[in-house]
């Protein structure tokens, strides 16, 4: 035990006076997260920015006022940003880049729709934004071809409304009959329209699914892409190990009175304790940088121990089958870069076919995202607690097996 | 102190290590005298416990080291051809890993650390990385680390390449002064006047063998009183050996293509040779004629000359 720490002592030691490699691995997920969250432009909790529409409304009729009242109703809210403006306002504003779209509503817009004649909306869309002004014209299309369909079904009906309208008189007669009609008309058009041939069936999204959503883009890659680079700062100190074979520094522990598994279990360790303070660091940084929110902090210290005990644990096991650094380079890199793929640190798991989604679940990223990200959703530490037990039992049962074969090899390796 | 019983070891088909027994008493240098592959690093590194014989004993401190390794290993110190330590430490954080993985006290650890660090002129720079070190300085800092627990065996694999005589002189004084306070040293060198100046005894080694082993005196005893001649020239192989044995005060230790090594009773009798290879057309390019030293001793053995 006092050589492991003496060992274990040293290699911090020595990763401290040359920092650069383990220092640039850490710089990499902050500078992801920066980008991607650029990128989606989405900023704390927001997902997505609401489109901004400048509406134009040159006619100031009832269906003028009907048309554009829809577009800021129920859900579309949430969505839509409606600003009225003048004709040459709006388009000043479109310019400079201010809207994704204007909308026209021509002078006696609401007359032609009264008297079935044809008319038209204009929609003039920004063309620097790609996707907003896009979902705007969706939502306008939709708008208007239900207008139309309103209108050529209840045309009686509505000319009979327009002409009260226009003499400013309801008599209770005249409501009671067109209500009738209305209900006529309703009951004619329902045996076409109920039961319909395409249903929407509403379904709950798994919680996983869902919750996806919740997050912000910085909590959601934040964890992916820190997941990935810290199997690559764990593997630094591994990587010592075949360097310390060159070097002769092996040689001489190995005539020491020091064993050899006391020398592997050390570098089990300060790969786990390196890779725990890095990930510390992120977390700290994806706090303060990104307000990312991770969740109860003994929950988040367990998953942090318990992955980087995983990590270790791995990557010894990986090294009982290398003999040089470049075979070291080649098997680590393709291994990281293929669990990084299908564990969800490139890509996210939910969006792979089921088929690949499977082989997720085998890789150490999805099990270390997987934890951060219940956390992060409110998930008590009683729902990841299996998680972390499978974790900790993987990662002890891969440093067995790895120091087993890694201590093999090391005699068969260091003698001339 | 180390003890050598009919030691053997072979890599596939070649054997590195042929039956060698030898013994090193309490605070003796024993100089390993042997070219490139003649078996002298094979034999530490079964001795240091790296290499397992194929067969044969290695006793040190009377202990076999067959089951005994742990012990034996405290009671070593080895100093290998590389610089085996970590350049981005200090000399001071390097002295104090090695002697704490060797179990020295913390308290004694600081006291020889310094005194080394003295003794070797580096104090002052015990807390500058290694890696900004010379390349001298580094081989002092290599020996001392070997030296830190105070071993009872010194094991050291040519300890001396490629440094400046100064070093050079340095590291011997050490080596002397752990002779003297009773380690036994084990130092192999393929440089003569290394082992002529250095040890006590020499073992002379080639081929995984041991041609001869004792004092300098006892060594130069092996050529005698005879002159060691090398001639080179232009001439026939056959033709030359069949001259050469002609004459009964020369023995032919050496011959190959333009270069013939000879021992010869009285160097004065080089003339009559010189006059049989001229009458016989045979071109000579250069004579040299050395004294009995260790040159000639391991040319006389090997039938080679030994070149650092």
């Amino acid at each position: 035990m006092r050589n492991l720490i003496q060992l274990v002592r040293k290699d911090f030691k020595r990763k401290w006076k040359n920092p650069v490699v383990i220092l640039g691995f850490l710089f990499i997920p902050i500078v992801f997260t920066v980008i991607f969250g650029f990128v989606f432009g989405a900023q704390g909790e927001e997902a997505l920015p609401r489109i901004k529409i400048l509406a134009a409304d040159k006619d100031k009729s009832l269906i003028s006022g009907f048309v554009l009242g829809a577009l800021t109703q129920g859900g579309l809210n949430e969505l839509i940003e409606l600003e009225e403006v003048s004709e040459k306002e709006g388009t000043k504003l479109l310019d400079r880049g201010k809207a994704s779209a204007l909308l026209i509503v021509p002078e006696n817009f609401g007359k032609n729709i009264w008297n079935g004649e044809k008319t038209e909306l204009l929609l003039i869309k920004n063309p620097a934004e790609q996707f907003l002004p896009q979902i705007a014209e969706e939502i306008l299309d939709t708008l208007t071809l239900g207008l139309s369909s309103l209108r050529h079904i209840f045309a009686d009906e509505l000319s009979t409304i327009h002409k009260l309208t226009d003499l400013q008189e309801f008599p209770d007669e005249a409501i009671s009959a067109l209500s009738i009609k209305f209900k006529d008309r309703i009951d004619g058009v329902s045996k076409y329209v109920f039961p319909p041939v395409i249903s929407l069936k509403q379904v709950t999204l798994s919680e996983e699914k869902k919750e996806v959503s919740d997050l912000s883009i910085q909590a959601y890659i934040l964890p992916a892409i820190a997941v990935m680079f810290l199997l690559f700062i764990c593997n630094t100190v591994f990587e010592d190990i075949l360097r310390e074979k060159e070097t002769g520094t092996l040689r001489r522990i190995r005539i020491s009175p020091v064993n050899m598994t006391e020398y592997i279990w050390s570098k089990i360790v300060t790969s786990a304790l390196i890779g725990i303070l890095c990930t510390a660091a992120l977390i700290i940084l994806g706090l303060v940088f990104f307000s990312i929110h991770w969740g109860d902090p003994v929950a988040v210290a367990l998953i942090v121990l318990c992955l980087n005990i995983l990590i270790a644990g791995f990557i010894s096991f990986l090294y009982a089958f290398v003999r040089t650094e470049r075979q070291a380079g080649a098997l680590l890199t393709t291994v990281f870069l293929l669990m990084s793929m299908l564990g969800g640190s490139m890509v996210p798991v939910e969006n792979f076919p089921p088929m690949i989604a499977k082989f997720s679940k085998l890789t150490l990223n999805y099990w270390g995202i997987t934890s951060f990200k219940k956390l992060m959703r409110g998930e008590s530490l009683a729902a990841i607690f299996p998680i972390l037990i499978f974790m900790v039992v993987a990662g002890i049962v891969f440093s067995i097996i790895g120091s087993y074969f890694l201590n093999k090899n090391l005699k068969k390796g260091t003698v001339q | 102190m180390l003890k050598i019983e009919h030691l053997s070891k072979a890599f596939d088909t070649l054997k590195a290590v042929d039956d060698i027994s030898f013994d090193v008493a309490e605070g003796e240098i024993l100089g390993f005298l042997g070219p490139n592959g003649a078996g002298k690093t094979t034999t530490i590194s079964m001795i240091a416990g790296l290499l397992k014989p194929d067969s044969g004993k290695i006793f040190v401190d009377t202990l076999d080291l067959d089951g005994n390794l742990k012990k034996i290993k405290r009671l070593m110190g080895v100093v290998p051809q590389e610089m085996a330590f970590y350049e981005e430490l200090t000399a001071k954080e390097n002295l104090v890993f090695w002697g704490k993985l060797q179990g020295v006290r913390t308290k004694d650890l600081d006291e020889r650390v310094h005194y080394y660090l003295e003794k070797t002129g580096l104090i002052g720079r015990e807390n500058e990385a290694l890696k900004k070190y010379s390349g001298g300085m580094k081989r002092r800092i290599n020996l001392i680390i070997g030296l830190i627990h105070q071993p009872k065996l010194l094991l050291l694999d040519e300890p001396t390449i490629g440094i400046d005589v100064q070093t050079k002189l340095n590291i011997y004084e050490i080596i002397h002064e752990a002779s003297a306070k009773g380690t036994t040293v084990l130092y192999t060198t393929h440089n003569l006047q290394e082992a002529e100046e250095l040890c006590h005894r020499i073992a002379i080694m080639d081929m995984g063998k041991i041609l001869a082993l004792g004092t300098f005196e006892e060594l130069i005893q092996i050529v005698g009183e005879k002159d060691i001649v090398i001639i080179t020239g232009k001439f026939s192989i056959d033709k030359a050996r069949s001259i050469i044995s002609a004459f009964e005060q020369a023995a032919l230790l050496s011959i190959e293509e333009g270069k013939i090594v000879l021992s010869l009773e009285a160097s004065k009798n080089i003339s009559t040779i010189l006059e049989a290879f001229f009458k016989k057309e045979i071109t000579i390019d250069d004579v040299s004629i050395k004294q009995p030293n260790l040159e000639s001793v391991f040319l006389k053995l090997t039938g080679k000359e030994l070149r650092e």
